[in-house]
């Protein structure tokens, strides 16, 4: 990353959150997906949007970045109210499956997408494809890749843009421990860098990794804080247990 | 072999089939709509309206059979007229205020079996032939009562090229419309689904990327091989090389060597803009699929009706009335009336008939255009 590129949507944006929320409902049908969620998440750090699959992590991520409309409440994004096509080339959002064109190449793909996010120039595509070891494999079919590379063009078609914004809806699903460390490691990298990054998963493994811990549950915030301090509040030192523990009248009332 | 695994899978597929409420409409309704449709155009298939103008070479006796001739189309909303010569009747075959022009030769009414000549614009051989059968058992029972002479003969023939002189000529214009759209509307329906269903498309809506870039995207690339696959099309069909003599090969030609009155950029172009509305299209429907086979399920509902009404394979002046409001809207009609105008009757650019044509084709892929923008952002998941 270059030092300059993310400080830079920083400092436009001053002192204000990454994301902020208020009283954000999405409702399909007779499923209330998003219950009621106000958040303020100051920028530059690592978030992690915990909880069971169906829980609504991917429906919020959706409703932060525009892609989906809330049925009421409204959201704003690095100081630009939602929705906002402007915004999105600030935005990077590495979806669950891999969102890469199998029939193209390595290299195909990251221009592609560098074009879509308005990126000009070879040197964002290469240092996005160094960054995930992918740099060597240019002319590669990405339909010939392996699970872990293709997660891996995927990130890079994510950050090719060097977004001050970065949404990874369970980016670690699927891959060895190796490259989940690798993972992780670029994450920090990313953020030390000023990225703010919000990360989904329901592998509580992965949660002392990040900053801050959003537990999610029938589409509320349960709980929020660090590792340690959610731990406290639950009175547990498992977070699995904690979020049981924390979770319990939420999923009572189902 | 084991029977309660048999059962097993064959529950499964019924299962599968009965939750699919595509495959169970293209079982069940869709034959019986598409046969019902058939047979209503074919048995109710109305004698067509004439409306013929009389050159009378015949005098007194020629008013005589022409007024019985009115009578006679009458009864279906046509009519006969008397036109002052042969030149006068060709120009209102030419602009289409009149369907058939007949000339009564000055020997009608004598001794002899006389001839009798009805012109036609040539456009829609099939369509005419109707036409001109109709008027030929009026013509024939008019003149038989008027005079008590022997039945007259008749003869065909069309304001633009002779109607047989090649048996694929009259087919030509409606098999290349009709190729060309329905290739593109495949391969654009199933490449957006993929971008639909493989996540790109959501991926690529979080990009700054509008809708209206990617439809246009989309129309431009698959109107390159549209355009593509119509030019090899056209130059198949319209032309011929003639390969010289290569060592031991004889000489043969290439091509199928179609007559075309007009100019064959002009047949490109006519197709060329139907295509476009086919790429359209094409995206608008993918959003209503969840897999590939529902895109191919698309084709009876969409595709079939076209070909039955557009004049592919019926004359339109041949399908009842109930149908002709459907024949308007279909674009295909208007890819298959343009191609007519060029290939048979040699129109151009100043034909109004053409430009209605590429007017409404036109229209039709931007309509569709903006539509299948709307669909995009839309239960994108």
């Amino acid at each position: 990353m270059e030092p300059a590129a993310a400080p830079s949507a920083a400092s436009v944006n001053g002192a204000g959150p990454a994301i902020r929320a208020d009283d954000l409902v999405k409702v399909f049908g007779a499923i209330r997906a998003i219950d009621d969620v106000s958040l303020e998440l100051p920028s530059g750090r690592i978030y992690g949007f915990l909880g069971p699959n169906g829980s609504g992590k991917t429906t919020l991520i959706r409703l932060l970045t525009g892609l989906a409309r809330p049925t009421s409440g409204r959201a704003e994004v690095l100081g630009v109210p939602l929705p906002s096509r402007e915004v999105l080339a600030r935005i990077g959002y590495m979806t669950q499956s891999d969102g890469i064109y199998p029939t193209l190449t390595v290299g195909e793909n990251a221009r592609f997408f560098a074009a879509a996010y308005g990126v000009r120039g070879k040197e964002a595509i290469r240092e996005a494809l160094e960054l995930v070891d992918l740099a060597d494999r240019l002319d590669s079919i990405a339909g010939t890749l392996s699970g872990g590379q293709r997660r891996r063009l995927s990130l890079a078609c994510a950050i090719v843009h060097r977004p001050p914004l970065l949404f990874l809806d369970e980016p670690t699903v699927g891959i060895d421990p190796l490259l989940r460390v690798e993972f992780w490691a670029h994450f920090r990298e990313l953020a030390d860098a000023g990225a703010t990054i919000v990360v989904s998963s329901h592998v509580m493994d992965e949660a002392d990794r990040c900053d801050e811990l959003l537990f999610i549950r029938s589409g509320k915030v349960i709980a929020r804080g660090s590792g340690r301090e959610v731990r406290a509040q639950a009175g547990t030192d498992d977070l699995e247990q904690a979020f049981l523990r924390l979770g319990g009248d939420v999923g009572a009332t189902r | 072999m084991s029977g309660r695994r048999t059962v097993a899978i064959f529950r499964r597929v019924v299962q599968e089939i009965r939750r699919d409420r595509r495959s169970v409409a293209l079982l069940f309704v869709v034959p019986i709509v598409m046969t019902g449709l058939v047979t209503f155009i074919v048995r109710e298939g109305q004698a067509p309206e004439v409306d013929a103008v009389v050159v009378n070479d015949a005098g007194p006796v020629g008013i005589v059979v022409t007024n019985a001739l009115d009578t006679a189309l009458a009864t279906e909303g046509g009519s006969a007229t008397i036109v002052a010569d042969t030149a006068a009747a060709e120009a209102m075959i030419g602009d289409g205020t009149a369907t058939v022009a007949i000339t009564l030769p000055a020997g009608l009414g004598g001794g002899d079996s006389p001839t009798i000549t009805i012109l036609t614009d040539g456009l829609d051989p099939a369509g005419e032939a109707n036409q001109v059968a109709a008027v030929g058992r009026a013509l024939v029972t008019a003149a038989a009562g008027a005079t008590g002479a022997n039945p007259p003969t008749i003869e065909h023939t069309t304001l633009y090229g002779v109607p047989s002189d090649d048996p694929m000529a009259p087919f030509a214009p409606a098999i290349l419309g009709f190729l060309a759209y329905f290739f593109v509307y495949i391969l654009t329906g199933i490449s957006f689904l993929r971008e639909r269903t493989g996540g790109t498309l959501e991926r690529l809506m979080a990009t700054p990327v509008a809708r209206g870039e990617v439809v246009a995207g989309y129309t431009l690339g698959f109107g390159l091989f549209a355009t593509i696959q119509v030019a090899l099309l056209l130059a198949w069909g319209l032309g011929t090389v003639e390969v010289p003599e290569i060592g031991p090969l004889p000489a043969f030609s290439l091509g199928l060597g179609l007559p075309i009155a007009g100019s064959p950029l002009l047949a490109f172009l006519v197709v060329v803009v139907a295509a476009l509305g086919a790429v359209s299209l094409g995206i608008f429907l993918s959003t209503f699929a969840r897999t590939e086979l529902q895109v191919v399920q698309f084709i009876p509902i969409v595709i079939v009706p076209q070909f039955l009404l557009s004049g592919v394979l019926f004359p339109v002046s041949s399908l009842p009335d109930v149908l002709q409001p459907f024949v308007l809207i279909m674009p295909l009609t208007y890819a298959v009336d343009g191609l007519r105008q060029v290939i048979v009757a040699g129109a151009d650019l100043a034909t109004p008939a053409l430009q209605l044509d590429l007017v409404v084709l036109a229209g039709v892929a931007i309509l569709f255009a903006a539509v299948a923008a709307l669909t995009i952002r839309r239960d994108v998941a």
